[in-house]
């Protein structure tokens, strides 16, 4: 039976163990403790020295890098980390979580890329260390975990705020009654089963909540709790003269990590197409964005500029993959002097906003500045390099946004069922653009093809996220 | 009944001889100092805003002599309500426009007795939906003047973001089909909608069978053909004994997932989402004139009995010449 802190690092129990801490410098020092149980975990792969994480930090770094390995590439070699799922490396994971929190939180902050990545990596860790264990004690240490995150009696749904607001889990997941979220089954039996008919309602229990349920919401609070803590972090380590040297070493190699070319994966296990580079092609904008472009002639005209078109051509110019980024990105990554922001990308944002009724800029000049601010720049009224990072740039919408805050730009077309968000129809578009393109100039210029190379372009699934 | 622009001379007569600052809900009242104020003088939209009144007595002077066209105040509570800043809290709000309902049985052109009605029964149906799944109180329901306000004051949900605001609307409307399969020891059982008798699952089967039950050959659902909304028409009288095992038989399972899918979209045109989901928002102030149409927006006591044609029309529509 494993322990709560290596299903939640941030229980009580985890954080005991960090109190109980000796000096940090230690943590760099090879520990024969960890190298035992890691070479001795069962499937451990043992045949490259670099795989073996010999202290606390670089245990910390194989944790993200599992992730990072693992979401990329669907062949990756498990037995290289099968140390993370050994229920006795759970002192040394738990000390490695929280340096993995501190150093993202201190060097990246909350709503980072980073720090997103170090939350998902956790809910996988979670997700995939339950699967390890046999039906009854993953039952028990789920139940034993939930119990102290949902210590109070009567749970309302708005205890969920906070898994609400960062869409970690929808409403319509929980089953509510009263405002309660029904979660226990003598609950279930006794407030919901009177109203079925023809039903077992211990059987309905099992499949409506059951273990699914529970586990579902344990991992998002465990998700939630990391984001926080690395939030907390943050703000404390605003006030200090100077993090810790540690962490800062730390968070190099998370960088390390995280901007190691990674290739994409097709669901046949081929090497994915990269993402449409260049100047805008508008004949790959998705209905949303064209009829956004034409100006809006309505209500709605600033979210429909500064919130929605201004992240879209941005991001569709300069960065159309970031949804497969792993690191923060800033528009001066891209286009380091600003040439391209002046010269394709703000020109067609501030035409979009000439040609709504009324002109956009001619009643409201100050959506300049927010359309600056949704890049990065700040709130200036220029462009400058020394302001980038004052504010986020936004990403594009989603489409479930988009049909609640401009649902008159959501009319689909075929290619839209296919995807979530507008920018990945840019993507996909362009692919298929570019491929009819090549097939027809084939055909044109009567020229051999290879057979095997359009086979291969067949199978090459969109995968997107 | 034909709804009329008010004439200035109209306005004046309303907001001089039958408007009373105490029509005003106490909810707003009590809370005046820490709302922002909006007002459309000349039918052009609501452009005089960051307005802020001390006390009722400063409300009623400003509405008795500027007699506006339209008059708005923020779903918002500020520290600050003259420059819209210090957010403490806002009101969760729904709008429910007759003349926008995605499915209409009426064609008109604006709104009649018939949409306003369906508008009335969505608004009964959402306040259920608050009470008995989202266990929320202090909700009022106000008569807009084209279709209705639910105003939520609860303080459960009055710090929420616009994020978990937009998990409420979603829930509220059915815009999405809920999950229909599920496993349990390596078996898939499949539970439609309809066999949940509580939860997300009945609020979606209780809104799609409103809209089916609304639905004219002339209504576009995505993805649903003539062919597949004609079959429906001609079965959904199986839906108002709730008999919707054979109702799906009668369409077939692929097409009812397509009719599903189709309709939960639709079902999001159900409230304006915007008026939800934005912090900031000002809307019509109870006991004001809806100038457009002339009708007073009020406060709705009991809906069943509230008709807005007897309830909410200002006397001097009765005076009028023709």
């Amino acid at each position: 039976m494993v322990g709560v802190p290596f299903i939640n690092p941030l229980s009580l129990e985890g954080r005991e163990m960090v109190r109980q801490l000796g000096s940090l410098e230690d943590l760099t020092h090879d520990n024969p403790e960890l190298i035992g149980i890691v070479t001795r975990s069962k499937s451990q792969d043992i045949s490259d020295d670099q795989d073996i994480p010999r202290n606390h930090l670089e245990l910390a770094l194989k944790r993200l890098e599992w992730y990072v390995k693992k979401r990329n590439n669907p062949n990756f070699n498990y037995r290289k980390y099968a140390f993370l799922f050994q229920g006795d490396i759970e002192k040394f994971d738990t000390i490695s979580f929280y340096l993995l929190s501190q150093a993202i939180g201190v060097k990246f902050g909350p709503n980072s890329r980073e720090s997103r990545l170090m939350a998902e990596s956790q809910g996988s860790l979670i997700q995939n260390r339950l699967e390890e264990l046999n039906t009854r004690n993953r039952e028990e240490i789920v139940l034993k975990a939930l119990q102290e995150l949902l210590s109070q009696g009567t749970l309302k749904w708005t205890f969920f705020e906070d898994l609400l607001s960062s869409r970690r889990i929808q409403l319509s997941d929980l089953v509510l009654d009263q405002g309660e979220v029904i979660m226990d089954q003598d609950d279930f039996r006794e407030r919901l089963g009177p109203r079925l008919h023809h039903r077992d309602p211990d059987k309905m229990y099992q499949l409506l909540i059951g273990e699914e349920l529970r586990e579902l919401i344990l991992i998002q609070m465990v998700m939630q709790q990391t984001e926080n803590y690395m939030a907390e972090v943050h703000e404390k380590s605003r006030l200090m003269v100077e993090p810790n040297p540690l962490l800062l070493q730390l968070a190099d190699g998370v960088t390390e990590i995280l901007t190691q070319p990674t290739p994409s994966y097709t669901g046949t296990g081929k090497v994915a197409r990269q993402s449409y580079r260049g100047p805008l092609n508008r004949e790959a904008f998705p209905p949303c964005v064209k009829t956004a472009l034409e100006g809006i002639k309505s209500g709605g005209r600033n979210d429909a500029i500064v919130l929605f078109i201004t992240p879209f051509v941005s991001y569709a110019r300069l960065c159309p993959d970031i949804f497969k980024q792993n690191v923060t990105v800033r528009v001066s990554d891209k286009d380091p002097q600003l040439q391209v922001v002046h010269q394709e990308v703000l020109p067609l944002i501030y035409e979009a906003a000439e040609r709504c009724v009324p002109p956009l800029f001619e009643d409201q000049p100050q959506e300049k500045i927010n359309i600056n601010a949704k890049i990065g720049f700040g709130m200036h009224s220029t462009l400058k390099l020394e302001n980038e990072g004052e504010t986020k740039w936004y990403t594009p919408m989603s489409c479930e946004k988009i049909k609640l805050h401009l649902p008159y730009l959501c009319r689909p077309d075929d290619d839209c069922k296919k995807i979530g968000n507008p920018l990945i129809y840019y993507n996909r578009k362009n692919w298929i653009l570019s491929r009819e393109q090549a097939e027809s100039g084939d055909k044109k210029e009567d020229e051999g093809y290879s057979g095997e190379e359009v086979m291969e372009n067949q199978d090459n699934d969109w995968i997107d996220v | 009944m034909e709804f009329q622009r008010a004439t200035p001379e109209e306005r004046r007569l309303y907001y001089r001889e039958e408007w009373d600052v105490k029509q005003i809900p106490r909810f707003i009242r009590d809370s005046l100092y820490q709302r922002e104020f909006g007002f459309d003088h000349h039918g052009r939209g609501p452009n005089d805003r960051y307005r802020t009144f001390r006390n009722e007595d400063h409300l009623r002077k400003f509405m008795r002599y500027r007699t506006p066209f339209a008059a708005y105040t923020s779903v918002a509570f500020y520290q600050k309500p003259n420059r819209r800043e210090g957010w403490i809290k806002s009101e969760l709000v729904f709008d429910v426009d007759a003349k926008d309902l995605p499915i209409r049985s009426c064609a008109c052109d604006s709104v009649c007795e018939l949409c306003l009605d369906q508008a009335k029964n969505i608004v009964s149906d959402l306040k259920d939906t608050l009470t008995s799944d989202l266990g929320l109180k202090e909700i009022y329901m106000i008569y807009s003047g084209r279709g209705y306000h639910l105003r939520v004051q609860d303080e459960e949900v009055l710090g929420t973001d616009s994020e978990v605001r937009s998990q409420i609307v979603k829930y509220l409307v059915g815009a999405e089909v809920p999950r229909s399969e599920y496993g349990q020891e390596g078996i898939t059982y499949n539970l439609e909608h309809f066999a949940i008798p509580f939860g997300y699952h009945q609020v979606f089967t209780q809104r799609i069978k409103q809209s089916i039950l609304h639905l004219t050959m002339e209504t576009a659902l995505d993805d649903v053909n003539k062919k597949l909304l004609k079959d429906v028409i001609k079965n959904r009288h199986l839906l108002l004994k709730d008999q919707w095992g054979p109702f799906r038989q009668a369409i077939g399972p692929i097409r009812y997932k397509r009719l599903t899918k189709g309709l939960a979209f639709t079902n999001l045109g159900l409230v304006d989402a915007k008026v939800s989901i934005d912090l900031k928002r000002i809307l019509r102030l109870p006991s004001s004139l809806h100038s457009m149409v002339s009708m007073k927006c009020t406060e709705v006591k009991n809906l069943n009995t509230f008709d807005p044609f007897q309830d909410a029309v200002p006397q001097f529509v009765y005076e009028r010449k023709d």
